[in-house]
């Protein structure tokens, strides 16, 4: 009895880890990444940090890089072209556009790379890949948060001030995008160790994505009949649900709501699967 | 899986796609491209190679293994595999308790990030939370010996810096199965010591370590046991006196050839060589020998016999031979001159001369043999006639010439015999 006890304590106290060939997973190992939750902190501890450590103006650049190219597309599509925004304030209008769009971008781009900008981490220490990307959405959201600070000042100048719905919802909203702009880019992900091109690709892609989503301009200038396929965009839902939450503009729901949330959901999901299937290969590739 | 065993590899095996060569035109690049990173494409066993190839071993808990070969052997592709960087193509192995690993110095240190956030970023790449490393933090710190930098960006390091804390980190966090590949290499002789100690330490509390080392002193020294890996297949798996002595003897830095398996007799008469031309080639064969008869390994107190064929264009007197003993990274062990026995200068004009070395005093190892022949002028200054780069290769093997315990062997560069008399 005390023997079997004790053979159970040396055996619960070492972990076996069993090495296979050919060992592909669907999706990533939960426990582990949970064992290595605190990684995660330090990868956007480490990337915030070394990002500002050095600069004179430091954090402030997360502030100053948003709030000029805003003024720049104020003045060109606000002043100079004067766009219809169904009577909002341009900078408001375009900015509460712009946040949602940004980190979705940002997000897509920074999972992208996340393998191949940590190669010589990956080549040298063993630790759930899965983890890179998610670093990637969490220091986005960092900065998102950031910039969201000022959307708000900027809104209460314009006499809009932040609403019970806004504090609740717009971090849902986020999370969200974060997904929907992470399974984009673990599919990227998964491809660009191999080809490389997918990077500037991508990164192309999303600027023209910029166009086909009702960010510098109304929804309402896009035709009836091919409304279906615009909402389609899981970011034009994105962007319109964030110009609800502060400017209160009208969210009008439709059957591609739902359609587009799915097809999303399964994007990134298979985005996971792909990932998982390839982490263990990208080391031989990279 | 018994408890006492650490580490089981059964048939491990790892290929790699050979790179598609880039030539041609852009279409059979991208053909290429494609062949070599999708499965789309037919792929025959020529497009692949090898770089490990059923290697199966057993490691004790609380042993320390030496992982011995060549470069390009497949010692870091087991390494790689054993740490879960990269997975086997075929084969698998089973590890007890948490690994390891430094692959190489400063894994996972940002140049930003201070001494202290570095430490914390290598134990989480661990899977080590932030209380199991804060109570490792000030042993580390001090054991690298960095207290009063420890707050500032490690980028500011100077390079033994860097390395002492990178070694600390790996050493002290608590992993029950270490991996260190060429880590000794590095650092002054006192931390290099105090690592040594280190890994004694960890092995004695029952952990496991594996240790890579081109230093035979340093496997021979640490490790109970080693392998040797050959082109991507374990050759020797035995106690590491043992395998270190298999290795060397197996060891040709030229050919890869098996020292045991090339004659002891080298035609010296048709080398050439442009930066010491042989206008005379004076020298004609080297023979390597004990008293029992020619070969090229030796033990360690041996008596050595080198014999050298010679033939003068005519009689020149006063002259000289000379053999250089240079080990494998080129460093000069001892030189003997024909005139360091009895100021000889006179020799016939053609014959053998035999240079007899009475005990061997070198260590375990590869060594060559330089060869110099000259006419000895009469001002006493010498002018070389003929010179022989790298005439011969041979190894020698320490034995039990000083001590039959091998923990109490010779750890420097040579073997002398010492008398040791207690009085009073």
């Amino acid at each position: 009895m005390v023997g079997s006890l004790l053979d159970r304590d040396t055996t619960t106290s070492m972990r076996v880890k069993v090495i296979n060939a050919g060992r592909r997973s669907l999706l990533p190992s939960f426990s582990e990444v949970y064992d290595h939750r605190e990684l995660i902190v330090l990868f956007v501890d480490r990337h915030i940090k070394s990002r500002y450590r050095q600069m004179a103006l430091g954090i402030a650049w997360a502030l100053l890089e948003p709030l000029f190219q805003l003024l720049l597309m104020s003045v060109v599509f606000g002043f100079l072209l004067r766009v219809n925004t169904n009577g909002y304030p341009y900078p408001v209008y375009v900015f509460a556009a712009l946040i949602p769009w940004q980190h979705f971008t940002r997000t897509a781009m920074s999972v992208t790379g996340s393998l191949q900008d940590n190669l010589s981490l990956i080549s040298k220490v063993y630790f759930p890949r899965i983890i890179l990307p998610i670093a990637a959405m969490a220091r986005e959201m960092f900065d998102t948060a950031i910039q969201l600070a000022i959307l708000l000042i900027l809104a209460a100048f314009y006499g809009y001030y932040p609403s019970l719905k806004l504090v609740l919802l717009a971090p849902v909203v986020l999370i969200l995008i974060s997904f929907a702009g992470a399974g984009l880019g673990l599919w990227a992900a998964a491809i660009v160790v191999r080809f490389r091109d997918v990077r500037p690709a991508l990164s192309i892609a999303l600027q023209g994505g910029l166009y086909l989503t009702p960010i510098l301009y109304a929804a309402s200038v896009v035709p009836q009949n091919l409304r279906f396929l615009y909402q389609l965009n899981p970011m034009y839902w994105g962007v319109e649900t964030f110009r609800w939450l502060l400017i209160d503009q009208p969210l009008v729901w439709d059957w591609t709501l739902p359609v587009s949330l799915t097809l999303t959901a399964i994007m990134t999901a298979l985005g996971i699967v792909i990932f998982s299937v390839n982490e263990r290969t990208t080391v031989d590739v990279l | 899986m018994s408890s006492e065993i650490a580490i089981r590899c059964q048939g491990l095996g790892k290929r790699y796609l050979v790179p598609a060569r880039r030539r041609g035109s852009t279409i059979e690049n991208l053909v290429g491209h494609f062949k070599e990173y999708t499965s789309l494409v037919g792929r025959d066993e020529a497009d692949y190679f090898w770089a490990l190839h059923d290697v199966g071993f057993e490691v004790k808990a609380g042993e320390i293994l030496g992982v011995i070969g060549r470069n390009g052997s497949g010692k870091s592709t087991l390494l790689k595999i054993l740490s879960g960087v990269t997975d086997p193509t075929e084969g698998s192995a089973e590890l007890r308790g948490r690994v390891g690993s430094l692959l190489e110095v400063g894994t996972g240190f940002h140049p930003d990030l201070t001494g202290r956030e570095n430490i914390f970023m290598a134990g989480a790449l661990l899977g080590l939370n932030r209380s199991e490393i804060a109570k490792q933090l000030d042993e580390i710190i001090d054991f690298a010996g960095i207290d009063r930098f420890i707050d500032a960006p490690v980028k500011r390091y100077s390079s033994g810096m860097y390395v002492r804390l990178a070694f600390s980190v790996a050493s002290l966090l608590r992993s029950d199965i270490l991996i260190l590949d060429e880590v000794l290499a590095v650092g002054d002789s006192a931390f290099k010591e105090k690592s040594e100690n280190n890994i004694n330490k960890i092995a004695n509390d029952g952990r496991t370590v594996l240790l890579v080392s081109h230093s035979m002193q340093a496997i021979r020294h640490m490790c109970e046991r080693a392998i040797v890996l050959d082109k991507g297949r374990l050759v020797v798996d035995q106690p590491a006196d043992e395998a270190v002595s298999q290795y060397l003897r197996s060891l040709h830095p030229d050919e890869g050839a098996d020292l045991r398996n090339l004659s002891p007799l080298v035609d010296l008469t048709a080398v050439e060589s442009e930066d010491w031309p042989r206008p005379f080639k004076t020298i004609k064969s080297i023979e390597t020998a004990t008293p029992s008869g020619p070969t090229r390994t030796f033990q360690t107190g041996e008596t050595m016999l080198i014999r050298i064929r010679y033939e003068m264009p005519k009689l020149i007197a006063p002259c000289y031979f000379t053999v250089f003993v240079v080990n494998d990274v080129g460093e000069r062990m001892f030189v003997s001159y024909s005139y360091h026995d009895q100021e000889k200068t006179e020799f016939p004009q053609r014959g053998v001369i035999e240079c007899r070395i009475d005990a061997l005093p070198l260590l375990d190892g590869i060594f060559h043999i330089d060869l110099d022949f000259g006419a000895v002028q009469t001002l006493g200054g010498m002018r070389y006639l003929d010179y022989i780069n790298r005439a011969t290769t041979f190894a020698v093997e320490q034995g039990n010439y000083l001590s039959t315990r091998p923990n109490l062997k010779n750890q420097g560069l040579f073997a002398l015999r010492s008398r040791w008399n207690a009085s009073g």
